[in-house]
């Protein structure tokens, strides 16, 4: 062996230690794939990558989890070093931005030679996946926000039914709001807000997406009544301040009378409020059935050296099988009619309340709002949310807040 | 001069340069893998930063030159920028309160007081505490609901309603700012502590003789004296407010709106949340100069020597 044989054979080896596991996970038949703050469910994913590789001879899987806060940072560091993991568990508008950006495989292909697998989810889930006419991808786990109310405090207030109607909404809050308590509180990151806006008939954008259409007079007046709700205390302020702890910590107190918050809040608000049972807590749809989904895909990404088999693990993942035991085992729904059909049944003895919850995540799905397919989506939510704030708040005009706001917007867009 | 005294000469001027490049030699291998450490992980990033701060670039897209349309933009349409400058010099200027504080707490602890060491030893165990750990105590601490904060306040019947301290535009900077001053009194008080037992007890002596008395003696022996480890404090301070990334992070991530946004944290969210890593250069060009303003304005005032090694 000459010296070149020997020093080549050296880096070789060398090289290959030094790379990081997962990246040689990308090498031929193996997969990489990336979940979204899912570690609890360890056993299960386990289970069935062993149940793939056994379909799948000699094929590896590399999982990683990330926390949410970590996972986009994460996946961005990854593409820039050209080591995106094959699979990737997308929460939110973030996909939008990646596969505006060509970081996604498109995979209507994949659809169109396999229509009984799409045939499995919920259309509408599905379609919410959808940007420029292309699949990006498949739906994991979904939810979408509805109506939580205190149903003691609205017989202390002498209401009898939640609101169907906007004006209800902040008459029911005015009513209920008294001292410590107040009527009515959202969530308001990813657009979970938006609802309010769309039943007074109020858009974020001109139809071809390329325009602001939010800065109306009717848009001005709801936001002042809006703030006039919200000195009043008929809204709760940690509304337009708080993120996730605060407003469901808040509802779970048990003085707030209505919660606009998607599924997952039930199990959050659950855990915190001993007075919650069936009798005390009701769940609908807010006001013209309007709600914000927050579901989670999985996509794949563009660079993966094995897309076939990473759609086979997309499949396997997204399976009736997998889903219905992740419906069961995490009570959430995934947008394949068969596993929440299975989910539900199970949850509807075990827990009732829950059962409801649920049960508001499968109707009107067609009247689905702020999830609109924006490459720019986090730029567009940052430039239009402290404006609004301002308003509700109180901390400005709503008409100078709106047109600050037009003024931001229409820079992000001009920009893209 | 015989030839066999120049040649001496000569013999020893080689000699001496020989060994001065020996020595030249030995130190830069003792400081190469530093430097190249130093210009791999922060110079060469720097520049490429500086670069990257004139170009429009996402990681999937080449990039293109924009001359200053993002430090256009930065400085005149971008009111967030504003806010977290304004916030991070309000953060800076908050250093100085800490040292005070910590000031008379040391003053307090290097006097003949029972029990001394004890409280020495519990006010500097705020400082070897994780940032994250102290950002959680203290947003339990000013929670709304089961916060010791709003329950003090509520039993006293300061206040009826509870307040939202975090989520208050009004309070929540003041709350981060004493948090970030709470965590650091331990360190500044260790330092001006070791700085106040330098001081001969013979000065003290003197000018009470003079008729001094101890005001006039804090005034005129022990403040200027403790001049250079209030500079140090101040510089430590300065530098660990405007990085204060995961205190802010936990407790309020910037909000409410952004309220509590600083540089640091606008960075990352630009660069991380809304993939504007080109924007998020061009800020973190303007925050590293107002850094090395910051700093060279700390050791100005300091007289010019902070940092400096003292040779014997």
């Amino acid at each position: 062996m000459d010296r070149r044989t020997v020093l080549k054979t050296g880096l070789t080896v060398a090289g290959t230690l030094a790379m990081p596991a997962y990246l040689r996970a990308q090498s031929n038949k193996k997969l990489s794939i990336l979940t979204w703050n899912i570690a609890d469910q360890e056993a299960l994913f386990k289970e069935e990558f062993e149940e793939f590789k056994k379909a799948n001879p000699g094929v590896e899987i590399e999982w990683l989890d990330k926390k949410g806060p970590d996972l986009p940072a994460f996946y961005q560091t990854q593409l820039v070093a050209g080591t995106a993991p094959d699979v990737i568990d997308i929460q939110g508008a973030l996909w939008v931005e990646w596969a505006a950006n060509g970081a996604l495989l498109d995979l209507t292909p994949y659809f169109q030679n396999d229509p009984a697998f799409v045939k499995l989810f919920n259309p509408d889930y599905m379609s919410s996946f959808v940007y420029e006419k292309k699949n990006y991808l498949v739906p994991f786990y979904v939810a979408k926000t509805l109506l939580y109310y205190n149903k003691t405090m609205f017989k202390e207030a002498g209401l009898a039914a939640p609101p169907r109607t906007f004006d209800e909404l902040l008459s029911f809050s005015q009513t209920m709001s008294n001292g410590e308590k107040t009527g009515f509180l959202t969530l308001n990151f990813d657009w979970l807000y938006w609802p309010l806006m769309k039943m007074n008939g109020i858009e974020l954008l001109t139809p071809d997406n390329k325009k602001p259409a939010f800065n109306t007079p009717a848009a001005a007046a709801l936001l002042d009544r809006l703030a006039k709700s919200t000195a009043a205390g008929a809204i709760n302020k940690i509304a337009w301040t708080g993120r996730w702890v605060e407003p469901n910590g808040a509802f779970a107190s048990g003085t707030v009378g209505m919660l606009q918050a998607h599924s997952a809040s039930y199990f959050f608000v659950k855990g915190q409020g001993r007075w919650i049972n069936p009798d005390t807590l009701g769940a609908t749809q807010a006001p013209g059935d309007w709600s914000t989904p927050t579901n989670h895909g999985f996509g794949i990404s563009k660079s993966s050296k094995n897309p076939e088999l990473a759609f086979a693990l997309v499949k396997h993942m997204t399976s009736v099988k997998l889903a219905t035991r992740l419906a069961q085992i995490r009570r959430v729904l995934t947008a394949n009619t068969e596993a929440d059909k299975a989910g539900l049944e199970s949850v509807k003895s075990d827990d009732p309340l829950a059962y409801a919850v649920l049960q508001t995540q499968l109707e009107h799905t067609d009247k689905m709002t702020g999830n609109w397919p924006l490459a720019n989506d986090a730029q567009i939510k940052e430039a239009f949310w402290p404006e609004f704030q301002n308003a509700v708040l109180g901390r400005k005009e709503a008409k100078t807040a709106l047109a600050d706001a037009e003024r931001a917007v229409t820079r992000v867009l001009r920009r893209s | 001069m015989s030839v066999t005294a120049m040649d001496s000469s000569v013999a020893r001027s080689r000699f001496t340069e020989r060994r001065s490049t020996r020595k030249a030699v030995l130190i830069w291998s003792f400081l190469a893998p530093s430097l190249v450490i130093f210009l791999l992980y922060r110079i060469l990033p720097l520049a490429w930063n500086v670069l990257l701060s004139f170009e429009a670039w996402s990681p999937l897209k080449p990039a293109v030159f924009i001359g200053f349309d993002n430090y256009r933009e930065m400085f005149q349409d971008d009111d967030v920028f504003w806010q977290a400058l304004w916030n991070t010099l309000g953060i800076i200027a908050s250093a100085p309160l800490g040292i005070a504080i910590a000031l008379g707490l040391a003053l307090l602890v290097n006097s003949n007081i029972r029990g001394r060491d004890v409280y020495r030893t519990l006010i500097f165990l705020s400082y070897p505490l994780m940032t994250v750990a102290v950002a959680i105590i203290w947003r339990w601490m000013f929670d709304e609901r089961v916060g010791l904060i709003n329950y003090v306040a509520r039993s006293l019947h300061l206040t009826d309603q509870p307040i939202p301290f975090l989520n208050s535009f009004t309070w929540a900077l003041p709350c981060v700012i004493a948090a970030n001053i709470w965590q650091m009194l331990g360190f500044y008080m260790i330092i001006i502590l070791t700085g106040l037992q330098t001081i001969p007890g013979n000065l003290y002596e003197a000018a009470e003789i003079d008729g001094a008395n101890s005001f006039r003696r804090f005034l005129r022996i022990t403040l200027p004296l403790l001049r250079p480890s209030l500079f140090l404090c101040f510089v430590i301070g300065m530098l660990n407010s405007v990085t204060s990334f995961d205190l802010i992070y936990v407790m309020t991530n910037g909000g409410p709106g952004h309220a509590t946004e600083i540089l640091v944290t606008y960075i990352y969210k630009l660069a991380f949340n809304q993939t504007r890593f080109d924007y998020a250069a061009a800020i973190t060009v303007v925050f590293f100069l107002l850094l090395l303003a910051v700093t060279w304005g700390a050791n100005r005032l300091s007289g010019g020597n902070v940092g400096a090694v003292e040779y014997d």
